[in-house]
């Protein structure tokens, strides 16, 4: 069933096809790109379906508002969420301020933007001082965007205690950081090799790459904070 | 037959080739463990007790600690970081990662090559089978009598839940771990895996993740929530849930990278002429499961994730009393439990197909209604999680719904199964001990799947669930089904793993006593779920003692099955004698390249010109246009073996 095809046949001492993946001389940039592509689909089709169940997560406690406690209560010793029989006591807590959360958006999506558009330049074979400042922009933005982040935890009007819209909110929060930091991380490898010359017009798929994963966490970002806002 | 030789292994790498992996090793990964676990316990027991969330965050972050610096030390993050620098590896760098001059070491090691991975995970695999299958003994040692006072309640609680994730997490990576890696990319044509050092990471973060699940025991009296940890009992349980949530957390990071890889590999690496058509049908059940699994293995992470924060920083998500849903949690579980059967169950299939179609010397029956039927499974799996939900009460007008869909499932299976009798219809049949477990899963699995339709039905489900006629069920679908396919599988791939023949006497020894093990301590389980008896109690009215008793005996001799199993694998890898390339004349691309397998696979691309199951069919001419004179692999005669 199998014959033996001998017109490609390494030489001794060539690198194996499988260990070259990344930087070996088996494979072409365009081979690269076909897997890690398809690769960071999956990456990103995974990340969708937990993004998904986030969702779920927010309109499941949100319409089932158990006990009243969606918009939950603030809870402390002189201020307990039950009486002495144990039935839930409610005090609305207010809802996080809209600026912060659509402020993280909007900074992320710059972000994303500016890794977009060093991907066009890379591709139009722009230089290494074109691509490093796009993309050292782009890792600032989402720096900010962590920070902000960050700085919302420590000004919301409660605490990750304080009912079911609480407790998604925050753990929206600690999503988006983490999704931030992976930007960040990639956005900073990009910019470093931008900076030492590793993309040209025939060499720029890792920019792609990149964005496809930036403009994946800007959008979920997005409707994140449009949820969290609007939908409360 | 040799196509290839060795070569890579020949060269001589320089005093710098590897870089800091050469420092980097499992015993050093211990040691930067136990440190990062250190430092994670200083972090959440001085800086974040004033969190007000005690334990919990102490221990949470002991084991992020363990599994940053485990990773950290066996080198996970080396590449990530040669990256982010800039550093691309050399030629040296990526000989070095694939173990080349390194011997046994390079199984101790953070290797690339995916038959050094393929074999750690067969190794893992079995440890943890120990581990569960110890776990097993203890609990059916327990429920030998009615007032046995072997464990404590608390202790017995622990005992199952962990029994009950260890065993999950190794029958997941079973057939995926060892085969997937070792076998799939030379079936397919392909010189590794397409991302080589991913493939070495998904094994490495398992290995990360097993001390955090067995630290449990020793965790405010160890979980005691069963595997599926219902919310909110799960939320009130000790410290030691907190490292439950952590190992899966990890694990499915682990899961996740390796079915990336592996379709990524199916789909960009196939060698010339090897179209999707001419897959073989474990390559068809690997890609699937690992498609299913991406699907599954993110709601996995969301529901633990969720538990985590409901425990370690006070979120209320599944807690009803702060306005949380239990429900949630369950039908979060429950998108990914169910498919994960099908991720366990489809690449065994398909393993099992090939030892059908190998040993019977015939072409598999019906190719493309078998590949149908795998992916009828992987759509259906997803809509039938409700199933598991009929007596919570959540969404009763739901209960037709997915009784009918699970029912349907059984269609898809029915037709897999089918097309194993097939294939082995009027075969010449070779009767090899990979046949014994077919025969055997054939068995086992057709009690297994009739018991799962009266468990889909929702009267029916009204009297069983809970109870352990449901035990029962699952134990003959994943132990007697899937988990005897991993064994086929090995008993099929040995020779081409080890490059030892297995001992086929001591082999058949084992096999009749796991086939009757497996016999007596599921139908004793039957027979307790008919009586009525419930789940997950360590101690029962004395109506029960009799199929108790029986299920016992049947588990014990369970036992001495496997440790005969062991015994025969650990002597046929020392011992055994030596396997040639193709001790079973089969006609897939395996069994074309030497034994043992050289580093790259094969030394010149083969080209497929036919599928991989033609038996009994002429050979094909070979292809004039090629220079020079072509070796000609899959030469074996058709009857080649049969008797």
């Amino acid at each position: 069933m199998t014959v033996i095809d001998s017109s490609d046949t390494p030489q001794q001492g060539d690198a194996p096809q499988g260990h070259a993946t990344e930087g070996g001389h088996h494979e072409t940039p365009a081979q690269r790109h076909q897997k890690e592509h398809m690769a960071t689909w999956m990456f990103i089709g995974g990340d969708a379906v937990f993004f998904a169940l986030e969702i779920f997560f927010w309109f499941y406690l949100r319409s089932l508002n158990t006990t009243g406690m969606w918009i939950g209560a603030k809870c402390s010793k002189l201020n307990p969420c039950t009486d002495g029989l144990g039935n839930p006591i409610t005090h609305p807590i207010p809802k996080a301020a809209i600026g912060y959360t659509l402020g993280v958006a909007a900074l992320i999506i710059v972000s994303a933007a500016f890794i977009w558009f060093a991907e066009i330049q890379g591709r139009d074979g722009a230089s290494r001082k074109a691509l490093t400042p796009l993309l050292g922009l782009g890792v600032l933005f989402s720096l900010a965007a962590i920070g902000l982040q960050f700085y919302q935890f420590q000004v919301l009007p409660f605490t990750t205690i304080d009912g079911t819209y609480a407790s998604v909110f925050t753990f929206f929060m600690g999503s988006n950081i983490a999704h931030f930091l992976l930007v960040a991380t990639i956005g900073t490898g990009l910019m470093n090799r931008a900076r030492i010359g590793k993309y040209d017009n025939h060499n720029w798929y890792q920019l792609h790459l990149g964005r496809l994963f930036a403009v994946w966490v800007a959008f979920s970002c997005a409707v994140l904070a449009v949820l969290a806002s609007f939908f409360a | 037959m040799t196509i290839t030789e060795h070569y890579v292994e020949d060269t001589v790498l320089g005093p710098k080739a590897g870089g800091l992996y050469r420092r980097q090793n499992f015993f050093v990964a211990l040691v930067t463990g136990i440190l990062g676990g250190f430092i994670g316990w200083v972090i959440g027991q001085e800086l974040l007790q004033g969190s007000n969330w005690g334990t919990d965050m102490t221990t949470t972050t002991t084991g992020v600690g363990w599994v940053i610096g485990f990773s950290a030390g066996i080198g996970s993050f080396n590449a990530i970081f040669r990256w982010i620098a800039g550093r691309d590896e050399d030629r040296e760098d990526q000989l070095y990662g694939a173990g080349v001059g390194q011997g046994w070491k390079r199984y101790f090691k953070f290797c690339t090559d995916h038959k050094v991975v393929g074999t750690q995970y067969l190794v893992l695999v079995m440890v943890l089978f120990g581990v569960g299958g110890t776990l097993a003994m203890m609990i059916r040692t327990q429920l030998i009598s009615p007032h046995m006072s072997f464990l404590s309640s608390q202790t017995y609680n622990s005992i199952v839940t962990i029994h009950g994730m260890v065993m999950i997490i190794a029958t997941i990576i079973m057939v995926s771990g060892p085969f997937a890696n070792f076998i799939l990319p030379i079936m397919i044509g392909a010189k590794d895996m397409a991302f080589p050092r991913l493939n070495a990471l998904s094994f490495w973060t398992v290995v990360a993740a097993v001390p955090p699940i067995l630290s449990t025991f020793f965790l405010g009296g160890g979980t005691d929530s069963g595997w599926t940890t219902y919310a909110p009992l799960s939320v009130q349980s000790p410290a030691a849930q907190d490292m439950f949530c952590l190992t899966i957390i990890t694990f499915v990071v682990s899961v996740t990278v390796a079915g990336i890889n592996t379709i990524t590999t199916t789909v960009t690496m196939r060698t010339k002429g090897m179209t999707m058509g001419r897959l073989p049908i474990f390559v068809w059940g690997s890609i699937v499961s690992a498609g299913l699994g991406l699907y599954a293995m993110p709601a996995f992470l969301m529901a633990q994730s969720a538990m985590l924060t409901d425990r370690v920083v006070g979120t209320s998500m599944y807690a009803p009393a702060q306005g949380g849903a239990g429900w949630l949690y369950e039908n979060t579980f429950w998108i990914m439990g169910h498919p994960e059967v099908y991720v366990i169950l489809l690449p065994a299939v398909g393993a099992l197909i090939e030892v059908a179609s190998t040993f019977s010397r015939k072409p598999v029956f019906s190719y493309k209604v078998m590949v149908g039927g795998i992916f009828g499974v992987a759509g259906l799996a997803i809509m039938v999680w409700a199933h598991h939900m009929f007596t919570t009460g959540w969404a009763p007008t739901l209960a037709d719904p997915f009784m009918l869909t699970t029912e349907l499932i059984s269609i898809p299976t029915g037709i897999i199964f089918l097309c194993i009798l097939g294939t082995i219809w009027r075969g010449s049949i070779w009767t090899k001990l990979p046949m014994y477990f077919l025969y055997l899963f054939l068995w086992n699995f057709i009690i297994g799947g009739v018991t799962g339709i009266y468990l889909s039905d929702v009267p029916a489900d009204q009297y069983f669930h809970g109870n352990m006629f449901v035990t029962a069920h699952f134990h003959f679908t994943l132990l007697g089904g899937a988990m005897i396919g991993a064994t086929a599988a090995v008993c099929y791939w040995f020779p081409k793993m080890t490059a030892k023949m297995l001992d086929e006497r001591i082999g058949k020894v084992a096999f009749w006593i796991i086939a009757i093990g497996i016999q007596i301590t599921y139908y004793g389980q039957f027979w307790e779920g008919f009586q009525g008896m419930p789940r997950r109690i360590s101690n029962y009215a004395p109506i029960f003692a009799n199929a108790n008793l029986m299920s016992t005996i049947g588990a014990y001799t369970l036992m001495t099955g496997w440790l005969v199993f062991l015994y025969c694998i650990i002597h046929s890898w020392r011992h055994g004698e030596v396997a040639p390339a193709n001790p079973w004349h089969a006609k897939s691309l395996e069994w074309m390249v030497p034994t043992p397998v050289p580093l790259e696979n094969f030394l010149v691309d083969p080209v497929v010109t036919a599928d991989p199951y033609g038996y009994g069919e002429p050979e094909p001419a070979v292809e004039p246009d090629r220079e020079p004179e072509p070796a000609v692999a899959g030469s074996s005669s058709p009857e080649g073996g049969a008797s």
